[in-house]
């Protein structure tokens, strides 16, 4: 992947188990600094506060606060997020789960299973200010979203462009950023600026379906 | 073997008779006749009829009690029928006009007495009429408390409640006139009415001391249920991990020295768990995603290599999506056998068409050097997308194999399920599917 220049990325990881903390920081790589830990709402907030790291790997299900989990940290936290990004680790992949934290403010999603380079990857490119997708998350935006791109619709934060939808469905079929590249004979650095701009509208869009989507499944 | 002694569903009164003609293996007429005849010798039948109305339990009942014994590992399945019954409806009416037959009988009797008493007989109304009329109300408020047992005494809807409590109050004013119209036999009015106010004060004297323990065992009785309730799904949770997760937990620690068994046992176990806690319950069984759902598990069980299934909404499986999914299936085992590692499929349902991919991590193949005699790649999954009306693209590089189907739907109803029609298109679908398999399409520019 894209080597990102020497200083490490420092990282905060978040979960309620210590086992996972322990494996996950063993997984990461060389370009990540783990520089602390918390295990429920309220010591992730403090925490992410006092350190202000670039990364927060940010566990969905938390113990602690009014039980909002990993979007409730995102809340709890929404004056850094200018500063720190967030990327969302879950074992689940239920609808309500990660469209509820990505909605809160992280810039992606990744399940558990990952593997440890996929995982660094996915922090560098956090850190860099990109969005990472799952092909599960890429399903639920053209779920969301709809498969057509809808010329009719005013808003633009409503509909994703024709490319945007190319660029999800590759996702959703199992490409990495740079299969999506070489696919559609544009650069990766062009991959990251749409997967961004898809992570903009599926947090910033009233869009009536989206509601209605998140509706059926009790997103909201 | 004896039949169970329970009140059957198809009921005259409160099926005593027939329950224990069932019970004992004599006709139904017979047990009948013979309680009527008792019913004669001073009201004995009357009383063993209303005894065995209290004490045996409706079908209903003892079904529901034999679904709460039943062991343990099979309690979920239990839920899931009582969930099933409970929205089902009703098994069918009882026979049509049994009681209205049985009506039909007590207002002969009724005539039959007239005329017995206009041919010179004399029959002692002032005893018969309350009697009857303290029957008759007797038998209208049990059969309330029959039914309202039934739909459960609390939460059945206003309407079934409302016609349910007129009933026991016309149950309970013919009972009370009756007894009064007894007594009133014996006794002179005046005197009736100065006891009557003097029982109604003791009544409700009696009612302002107890009503405050009556409600409080109403409660208790509340809390007891929802309790009961909640245990029953307590032990419902409880069974499943036992059967589920813990048998998996003990198989793991037994294997742990094999990775690749710990591993597909574990993504077995997650699978099963999360489509438990996740899998939405209305979602039909008889779906596309569904479908590939299960053929993704098996597939990854009998291989341990991962698959991961994205599905953008649903369709009906039909014929058609049925070869679809046969398809799918065939190149997912193609996949999991050559390629390994981590397999995805992705589902696309829309009105116009469904597509599917399936994309595989390995060295890739090439079509034209696979034999002509494995049939494998060209029988099941080009030949069987053609037959169905559908095309199969293959696209392989040294990064993978990606395996695109294509089923296009018929125009016409909203949700695109095929019509029996659709054979017409096929010969140009397959023409269609013949030449996109031999140019190799860009799977990606498929769309309009």
């Amino acid at each position: 992947m894209t080597i990102h220049p020497s200083p490490p990325v420092d990282v905060v990881v978040v979960d309620d188990h210590a086992i996972f903390r322990s494996g996950l920081r063993a997984d990461l790589d060389a370009r990540i600094n783990v520089v602390a830990e918390a295990d429920s709402v309220e010591t992730a907030v403090a925490v992410i506060t006092a350190r202000r790291p670039a990364v927060v790997l940010l566990d969905v299900h938390l113990p602690g606060g009014n039980g909002g989990g990993g979007a409730e940290v995102l809340a709890g936290c929404a004056g850094l997020l200018g500063v720190t990004r967030f990327l969302a680790l879950s074992v689940s992949d239920a609808a309500e789960d990660v469209v509820t934290v990505i909605r809160a403010g992280a810039r992606g999603y990744v399940t558990k299973t990952i593997s440890g380079p996929e995982i660094s990857d996915a922090v560098l490119r956090v850190a860099g200010g990109d969005a990472v997708f799952s092909p599960r998350l890429a399903g639920f935006v053209l779920d969301a979203f709809g498969t057509a791109s809808v010329a009719a619709v005013d808003d633009e934060l409503d509909r994703l462009s024709a490319r945007e939808l190319e660029v999800m469905r590759l996702i959703a079929r199992g490409y990495s950023y740079k299969e999506v590249a070489r696919e559609l004979f544009i650069s990766v650095k062009t991959v990251e600026t749409h997967v961004s701009s898809v992570l903009r509208k599926l947090q910033l869009s009233s869009r009536h379906e989206l509601t209605r989507w998140a509706a059926d499944r009790r997103l909201l | 073997m004896r039949e169970p002694l329970v009140r059957p569903r198809d009921r005259i009164i409160a099926g005593v008779c027939a329950g224990l003609a069932a019970h004992l293996g004599w006709p139904v007429k017979l047990t009948r006749i013979i309680m009527a005849v008792l019913v004669l010798g001073a009201g004995s039948g009357f009383i063993l009829y209303a005894w065995l109305w209290i004490m045996v339990p409706t079908q209903e009942e003892q079904e529901k009690k034999e679904q709460v014994q039943a062991s343990p590992r099979s309690i979920a399945e239990n839920y899931a029928r009582q969930l099933r019954e409970g929205t089902a409806p009703r098994p069918g009416p009882r026979k049509a006009g049994r009681r209205e037959v049985a009506v039909g009988l007590a207002l002969l009797l009724v005539a039959a007495a007239f005329i017995a008493q206009r041919l010179g007989a004399d029959l002692n109304w002032g005893l018969i009429v309350p009697v009857a009329a303290i029957a008759g109300g007797a038998v209208l408020a049990w059969t309330q408390l029959d039914e309202s047992r039934r739909a459960g005494l609390m939460n059945s809807a206003g309407a079934d409640r409302t016609s349910g409590l007129i009933r026991l109050a016309a149950g309970l004013v013919l009972v009370v006139s009756g007894v009064l119209a007894v007594i009133s036999g014996a006794v002179s009015w005046d005197l009736l009415i100065s006891g009557l106010l003097a029982s109604a004060a003791v009544l409700a004297g009696v009612a302002l001391v107890f009503t405050p323990w009556a409600v409080k065992h109403w409660r208790d009785l509340e809390a007891e249920r929802s309790g009961r309730i909640r245990q029953t799904e307590r032990a419902e949770i409880a069974a499943h991990l036992h059967d589920s997760v813990l048998q998996t937990l003990a198989l793991i620690q037994k294997r742990a020295g094999s990775e690749q068994d710990v591993v597909r046992l574990a993504r077995a176990q997650e699978r099963e768990l999360r489509q438990w806690l996740y899998t939405d319950h209305a979602r039909a069984e008889d779906h596309l995603v569904e479908c590939l759902r299960r053929i993704a598990a098996e597939i990854e069980d009998a291989y341990g290599h991962p698959i991961e299934l994205v599905a953008v909404s649903d369709a009906e499986l039909d014929e058609r999506t049925e070869a679809l999914a046969s398809a799918t299936r065939a190149a997912v085992l193609n996949a999991a056998q050559h390629a390994g590692g981590t397999v995805s499929v992705y589902v696309e349902c829309r009105p116009e068409q469904l597509e599917v991919f399936v994309r595989d991590r390995g060295s890739g193949f090439d079509l034209d050097t696979v034999p002509p005699d494995r049939i494998g790649v060209r029988g099941s999954i080009i030949g069987r997308m053609q037959r169905a009306g559908g095309s199969a693209a293959i696209r392989s590089t040294a990064d993978g194999t990606e395996v695109q189907l294509v089923l296009p739907l018929p125009k016409g109803p909203e949700n695109g399920s095929s019509e029996p029609g659709g054979a017409a298109g096929s010969t140009a679908d397959g023409r269609a599917a013949k030449k996109n398999h031999q140019s190799h399409v860009s799977s990606n520019g498929a769309q309009p």
